[in-house]
């Protein structure tokens, strides 16, 4: 009886170690065969990575540059916007729902400009602008501010010809 | 429809990636940008925009959300050709249209069952009708008014007047069967948001019952005996002559008759409302203390000469356009060649059909040598006129109807 046990008791060990031994194996295969397929399977989400200026720019200087053949008289002509600090950032956050023509043909205070953006966030689905909202304003304030016109302007810009 | 489908397709690119591929590094705040969003803002194209149907003399006032208006001197015609109509989007037009498969669904508290006709269904169903009617935006004139006000700065070109064909409102109301307690009318179109979000109803504005079973009122399929151009709303529309055009829903798909009010995107807050008592330029208003625009003003334009216009010594010629007062008729026509010191009556006709422009004409010779400016000046038949000067401030800028003015000179 014992030794019968104790002849049991080495082939459950080696069994157990048998079954520990296809385990890893199996597990590596696995592993390695999850890793072919998906490779990114266990690294993070990738984020995006916030552009770090040059040091010698100001930190409103956009991440981009206009072709300077784009640009006439001061006007990026593609858009019509004119070329002034916050351009870049007018282009991309305005113009990624409507035209630039809805900037460019306005006119408003610095309140003005940003009720207009209040409006489009309460109802138009415009998001958060963070810390860009100052730099769209000092650009929008400055380079599209309101004119007094009075009660009537005179007529401007005839094109004169024979009738 | 399979709108959704469509529009995925369409935004199939990141809008994230579009737009680091664009300025060339990553975009600070991009996590902020919407996943349905491509920027159209970069677009090179977007200086050169054809306007589907239209002339490309129309002045573009904005590319996304087409807005375009029509010259006036081009709006010489009685009934205004269809390639000249003004375009005045929210959204983005629906970019398949199975007229087929198009419905219409009347529903809302005040019906006493919904229903819904496609097409032809609303054509054997009903009597047709033809109506010439003007139709004005409700910012038109909006880019001479100090503070100016925003959004598309309209000259005096958001107006045309053109024939519809379609079957009265009433006549499909009255099939439906509506409730004694109904108050307003809400229309919903095929358009899509600007934001991308395929759900968000982009305009839905109506008019209160009275307005909506007049019988000039239409459900039309048919502009100038031709199919509606795309951009003013094929395959079907709604047509409110004489008040503001955004009470004409574009792409019409459903119809609601409401108990109350109409509270639809564009109908509450400051839009198409002006204050309920007059208030100095610039004022901030609050939203309780507007009302809604209902019939527009008293206008005219004058669509011949062009400004500009050199005559010859001694010569003659003639002075001509459209007058028009939203729900009421025009009952004279004036202008004036010296600065609004003295006014000459003009010939002026009678409308084709209620809520249509009426023309008018004058022969003009000027006295001597010099520069001139014609003003034109409408009233109505309840003795409103036109002013000469901008009328009442309102802080979204509607229904400028200050006199049209054109230069010309003797040579």
């Amino acid at each position: 009886m014992e030794e019968l046990s104790k002849k049991e008791l080495v082939l459950k060990q080696a069994k157990l170690a048998i079954n520990f031994g296809v385990g890893v194996i199996a597990f590596a295969s696995i592993w390695v065969f999850q890793f072919t397929i998906f490779p990114d399977f266990f690294k993070p989400e990738p984020t995006i990575v916030e552009f770090i200026p040059d040091s010698t720019e100001p930190e409103s200087v956009s991440y981009f540059e206009l072709d300077s053949a784009d640009i006439e008289n001061g006007i990026h002509v593609p858009t019509g916007l004119i070329v002034d600090d916050g351009c870049q950032d007018v282009m991309v956050t305005c113009g990624a729902c409507h035209s630039l023509d809805l900037v460019t043909q306005n006119r408003a205070t610095r309140d003005g400009w940003k009720e207009i953006i209040v409006w489009m966030q309460e109802t138009q689905k415009l998001w958060d602008l963070g810390e860009k909202e100052v730099v769209i304003l000092d650009y929008l304030a400055k380079n599209y501010a309101p004119e007094n016109t009075g009660r009537r302007k005179n007529i401007e810009n005839i094109e004169w010809y024979n009738l | 429809m399979s709108k959704k489908d469509s529009r995925r397709t369409f935004l199939s690119k990141s809008a994230i990636a579009t737009l680091a591929a664009i300025v060339g590094s990553k975009v600070v705040f991009a996590e902020n940008f919407p996943k349905e969003l491509e920027p159209v803002g970069l677009q090179p194209d977007e200086v050169k925009v054809k306007i589907p149907g239209k002339s490309d003399q129309l002045k573009i006032l904005n590319s996304k959300p087409l807005s375009a208006e029509t010259p006036p001197h081009l709006l010489d015609d009685e009934v205004t050709p269809a390639h000249l109509m003004f375009v005045r989007n929210n959204g983005i037009p629906p970019e398949e249209v199975d007229v087929q498969k198009w419905t219409l669904t009347i529903d809302g508290e005040s019906v006493v069952k919904p229903m819904t006709f496609g097409i032809k269904e609303l054509m054997d169903n009903f009597d047709h009708y033809s109506y010439n009617l003007t139709i004005e935006c409700g910012g038109n004139g909006r880019a001479e008014f100090n503070p100016p006000a925003k959004g598309n700065q309209w000259g005096l070109g958001g107006v045309a007047c053109t024939k519809w064909t379609g079957v009265r409102l009433k006549d499909v109301l009255n099939k439906v069967g509506i409730k004694d307690d109904a108050v307003y009318i809400g229309y919903y179109g095929a358009d899509t948001h600007l934001s991308g979000d395929p759900d968000k109803v982009v305009i839905s504005r109506g008019v209160p019952i009275k307005k909506a079973l007049e019988d000039e009122t239409l459900i039309a399929w048919a502009m100038n005996d031709q199919a509606i151009p795309v951009m003013n709303g094929y395959p079907l529309r709604l047509v409110c002559g004489g008040w503001p055009a955004s009470t004409s829903g574009k792409w019409l798909t459903r119809i609601s008759v409401r108990d109350k009010e109409h509270d639809g995107p564009k109908m509450e807050g400051q839009s198409y409302r002006v204050p309920k008592f007059p208030v100095p330029p610039g004022t901030k208003v609050p939203d309780d203390q507007m009302k809604i625009i209902e019939s527009m003003p008293v206008k005219s334009i004058i669509t011949y000469p062009k400004t500009g216009a050199i005559i010859p010594k001694g010569g003659s010629f003639e002075v001509r356009g459209h007058a028009w007062a939203g729900d009421l008729k025009v009952k004279k026509m004036e202008i004036s060649i010296d600065f609004g010191v003295t006014w000459k009556t003009c010939e002026l006709k009678d409308p084709i059909n209620r809520l249509a422009w009426q023309r008018w004409k004058i022969n003009v010779k000027l006295p001597e040598f010099g520069y001139y400016e014609i003003w034109a000046r409408a009233t109505d038949e309840k003795g409103v006129a036109q002013p000469m000067v901008l009328p009442g401030w309102n802080p979204k800028g509607y229904l400028n109807n200050a006199s049209h003015r054109i230069g010309v000179r003797q040579g």
